[in-house]
């Protein structure tokens, strides 16, 4: 980096001088490094209070009910028997299991292919200025406002197989005749996954292309005197600045699409014959469906733990980000 | 559990004052006993959308204003209407009057928040049988239901009149007919099977009329009724998008003429009647031979009373609930909801008033309650079936194998 | 000579992004089809409302106009509440080196892996002993628990971009970590900001969890839960709902307008020199 004070090299990095004078200034027992690091903590402090107020409880009764036999009765009762694994053994034994755990991951590895591909894509396109441009990206981000019953409602009558805008659109292109996308067994999934791209594609379009932006244009320039453009442009400048975003948008893609259930139940219900069934959606009907919460939490449980691997990724990929 | 236990604590505390005072300013007051001093009762239900919504809001006014309380209404969605009472139930807050849908009942009823409806002097004499089981839970009855629905099948008659068909009553017939209905982009008949417990409603009175069972579900019996369904799709007379379709959009396939017969229910008739140049009619569902009954699931929701530690309040509600279910009010909710009354002494007078819901009010007398048998574990039964049926009609398995697959799975 | 080619370059994007946004937002258009039908029905709709019918949107302005209200105020809210208690929370946890940053990382990430039911269910119990049921402030706290955690997962990724030595130029000149953080860092980080100000905003606009869970009267009625109104267990009412949709989209394309202006180019760059 180059040197801040701009004395020809060395730079002086003398964090405690303002702490220093100020140690000279204030009471003894109170020492200035103890008042830095505090108010460093308190940078932190509403944002751990919060989390503990919100979230410690039903993180805390998530991981307990999956051990419990948890009924509509206890909600009135307050009465949950232990019953150690068995949830877990019972939703791993069951038949659904093996396929809702493919579904769910072909299901988040398709779309955050295809969201981060095509996102990326639509940032980087729209970098250039042209005229119109700010009204289109805003405009690009409406498949994201739009409530998920009524994107679930219209997709539905789009994929229709008999009178669906698509259909009809590639009848009259004569490609195919007819598929079924939301009632076959093969296609429902990919279905599902497409529509779910189509959601996703403005969350990362948004989120990269502010990234992008902060990409210095001088950069560039130096690099295009170096003979790097485009596609080497990306690859030396674009892409290793744009790491740590590119790292936290694919994790919390990951968290956020593992645990898709409304779109898949708009479109589908999970099904046909549970072609579309994932981890998420069987945990919701195993709990409000058949009303076994324990065996739904454990479900739910189950995919935290597989987020929780991605998770990991990201924060060892994230520690080198860390400066001073 | 701590902070569950604290409200509890809290609101034991609360309830005890009020109770406190209350017996206190009646004694002062010389009022009658606690109930006097309800001033207000809070009732939660799903009729969200109109016109059920305005009907029951006319209706529960009307019942306050009668027992001297107002009315606070709580409307939720459909779909979240569980969630809500049981977020209710942990936190103490249950409503005084509550509305079930009636296959949940046997399952709140389990948690031991409601009350018996005897408590109160309230009975169920002269309430059709199948309406009375859905809200009994281990001998005794928690709901009263006012009115109830269930499904037939519709018929455009137009188009019936131009392909010479009449009305299918029995399953050969049904096939029959629906192949010679089918032409171009209209499809013979249209029902709904999608993956949820709608799919499992439209199967029951196919299955039920054959002599199946919810309790064996690989039997030859539900097997052969799968096996109409697998016909009617495999043969072109239904489309395949019964496999997402809700009933709902089978209404609007049958509205837009791309059906000429649809398994559909009574709530579709102010929709049908405002469709323009569409003329339909209604009959049972076709049995499987001639001569058989036909047994139709039961719909419609009941009004139950939570224990909610007053015994004034409960008093008040159950009045409430007594009033919803008045003669006179019975027949207005059928009329205005076109549903038909659950009191078997009304029946003749209802069929007479209102001839257009004749099949249903016909087919009400032989239906039968979901969670007549299994009570609070029809929810598992229930998705078997319609994994079953999902299975069948994608063509994964054979109707036998469908059935055995999902009774064990 | 090399300016018109130019622009006729940015024509040509322009024309390319139009089409881009047609693909995408087909199924919005067929929304607003939808909405602008006279039968309600979603079957024979043909591709363009050739027989226009503002009933819906009669229905919908009607009833929703203060659900709309509600919406954009519990949705403003719980942004400026998000910011407020995440971005200090997201500086520290780019810059400074205290232990138990990984921790309230892992945290963070795990309580963005939580089933939404689970924290409703717990809250409402929470709100209803502290009579917070039915009330904005207390909507714009819970909806706040999707905007939080984000916003502190986003702004930390674009904060760690900021060089530590410009702060630190500033402390040395005697300025205090509040002030250096406030007169330096957040002027930096605007896209940052507008970026997890963006997203806070749309997903408290668009909550239907906490809407449903956390109010029992039609008082406080956020427009998602509003929409319900026309969805019925049996009978939808599908003009009015897409009416609904597509005004509850306005305010908000409007709002997105308006702070897609402000994330522009080079904001950091030019401290480094």
């Amino acid at each position: 980096m180059a040197d801040t004070h701009g004395r020809g090299g060395v730079t002086t990095y003398r964090p405690s001088n303002g702490v220093a004078r100020a140690a000279a200034a204030g009471p003894a027992w109170w020492s200035a490094r103890r008042r830095e690091r505090l108010l460093r903590l308190a940078f932190l402090l509403p944002a751990v209070a919060y989390l503990l107020a919100f979230f410690g409880y039903p993180v805390a009764q998530n991981v307990v009910m999956a051990f419990q036999h948890y009924t509509t009765a206890t909600f009135y009762t307050g009465e949950a028997p232990w019953v150690g694994l068995a949830n877990y053994a019972a939703v791993v034994g069951s038949p659904v299991f093996a396929k809702a755990l493919l579904n769910t991951a072909l299901f988040t590895l398709g779309s955050i292919a295809g969201q981060f591909v095509i996102g990326l894509a639509i940032a980087v396109f729209f970098r250039r200025q042209f005229p119109l441009s700010r009204v289109l990206r805003s405009l690009l981000l409406l498949p994201w406002l739009v409530p998920l019953i009524v994107s679930g409602a219209v997709w539905r009558w789009i994929l229709d197989q008999d009178n669906g805008v698509l259909n009809r659109f590639l009848g009259a292109l004569h490609l195919v005749d007819r598929p079924g996308w939301l009632t076959s067994t093969s296609l429902a999934l990919i279905a599902v996954i497409l529509v779910n791209i189509w959601i996703g594609i403005p969350f990362n379009t948004t989120i990269l292309y502010g990234g992008l932006q902060d990409i210095p244009e001088e950069l560039y320039e130096a690099a295009a005197m170096d003979g790097a453009t485009g596609w080497r442009a990306f690859r030396y400048v674009t892409w290793p600045l744009l790491r740590p975003v590119v790292n936290v948008v694919l994790v919390l893609g990951v968290v956020y699409t593992i645990k898709v259930l409304d779109i898949i139940l708009g479109l589908t219900g999970g099904g046909p014959a549970n072609a579309t069934q994932t981890i998420a959606t069987q945990s919701y009907q195993l709990s409000f469906q058949q009303f076994d919460f324990g065996q739904g939490a454990a479900l739910g449980n189950i995919l935290i733990v597989i987020s929780l691997v991605f998770a990991l990724f990201y924060l060892r990929a994230s520690r080198g980000a860390v400066r001073g | 559990m701590a902070r569950r236990g604290a409200g509890l604590a809290s609101r034991a505390w609360a309830t005890a004052t009020a109770l406190i005072v209350t017996v206190g300013l009646a004694a002062c007051g010389g009022g009658t006993g606690p109930s006097a001093n309800v001033t207000s009762l809070r009732v939660l239900d799903y009729y969200n959308n109109e016109p059920d919504r305005t009907v029951y809001a006319r209706m529960l006014d009307a019942c306050g204003q009668q027992n001297g309380v107002k009315i606070e209404r709580e409307i939720v969605p459909g779909a979240n209407l569980i969630a809500k009472v049981l977020q209710q139930a942990s936190s103490r807050t249950l409503p005084d009057v509550l509305m079930l849908d009636n296959p949940d009942l046997q399952q709140i009823a389990a948690t031991g928040a409601l009350s018996p409806i005897s408590d109160f002097g309230l009975s169920t004499d002269g309430y059709a049988e199948g309406v009375v089981s859905a809200s009994t839970y281990q001998g005794q009855v928690f709901g009263l239901q006012p009115v109830t629905n269930t499904i037939g099948l519709f018929y455009n008659e137009t188009m019936l009149a131009q392909a010479g068909v009449t009305p299918p009553r029995t399953w050969d017939e049904l096939k029959a007919a629906a192949a010679k209905l089918t032409s171009g982009s209209r499809y013979g008949v249209a029902f709904s099977a999608p993956a949820n417990y709608e799919g499992t409603w439209q199967f029951l009175p196919f299955m039920w009329s054959n002599g199946g069972d919810e309790k064996n579900l690989a039997s030859p019996e539900v097997a052969q009724a799968l096996q109409l369904w697998v016909d009617l799709v495999n043969s072109g007379s239904a489309s395949r998008s019964v496999l997402n379709w809700t009933q709902a959009d089978v209404n609007e396939q049958f509205m837009a003429g791309n059906a000429a017969m649809m398994v559909n229910g009574p709530w579709q008739f102010p929709l049908l009647n405002k469709t323009a140049n569409l003329k339909y009619a209604v009959v049972p569902i076709p049995a499987p031979r001639a001569g058989a009954t036909v047994v139709a699931p039961l719909g419609g929701e009941t009004w139950t009373i939570p224990r909610t530690g007053d015994k004034g309040r409960q008093a008040k509600a159950a009045k409430i609930v007594e009033c919803l279910n008045s003669d006179a009010n019975q027949l207005s909710l059928g009329k205005q909801r076109t549903t038909v009354p659950t009191k078997t002494g009304l029946r003749n007078q209802f069929a007479a008033e209102v001839p257009e819901m004749k099949a249903f009010t016909e087919a009400v007398q032989t239906a039968r309650a979901r969670t007549g048998e299994l009570g609070a574990d029809w929810p598992k039964a229930a998705t078997k079936i319609y994994t079953a049926v999902q299975t069948a009609l994608t063509g994964g398995a054979t109707p036998e194998q469908a059935l055995r697959q999902a009774q064990n799975g | 000579m090399a300016s018109r080619a130019r622009a006729r370059r940015s024509w040509a994007s322009t024309v390319t992004g139009v089409l881009l946004l047609a693909v995408m937002l087909f199924p919005v258009y067929w929304m607003a089809n939808v909405s602008l039908q006279p039968s309600g029905s979603a079957v024979q709709t043909p591709w363009f409302p050739v027989r226009l019918s503002f009933a819906g949107y009669g229905v919908a302005l009607s009833q929703q106009g203060g659900h709309l209200l509600t919406s954009l105020l519990v949705a403003a809210g719980s942004v400026a509440f998000s910011l407020l208690v995440a971005t200090p929370a997201a500086y520290a946890l780019a810059h400074f080196r205290l232990r138990g940053s990984t921790a309230m990382l892992f945290g963070i990430l795990i309580s963005q892996m939580i089933p939404g039911i689970v924290v409703a269910n717990a809250l409402y119990s929470a709100y209803n002993d502290l009579g917070l049921l039915n009330s904005i402030p207390g909507l714009i706290l819970a909806d706040s628990t999707a905007g939080i955690p984000f916003a502190i997962l986003i702004l930390r990724a674009f904060l760690g971009a900021i060089p530590t030595e410009v702060v630190e130029a500033a402390r040395v000149d005697g300025a205090g970590q509040i002030r250096a953080f406030v007169s330096i860092v957040l002027p930096m980080s605007r896209n940052a900001l507008i970026t997890a100000a963006l997203f806070t905003f749309l997903f408290t606009w668009s909550d239907f969890l906490f809407a449903l869970t956390l109010t029992t009267t039609e008082d406080v009625r956020p427009v998602t839960l509003g929409l319900y109104q026309y969805i019925g267990t049996y009978v939808n009412d599908w003009s009015s709902v897409m009416a609904t949709a597509v005004l509850a989209s306005i305010p908000a394309v409007v709002l997105l307008l308006v702070a897609q202006r402000y994330v522009t180019a080079g904001v950091t760059g030019g401290a480094v020199k």
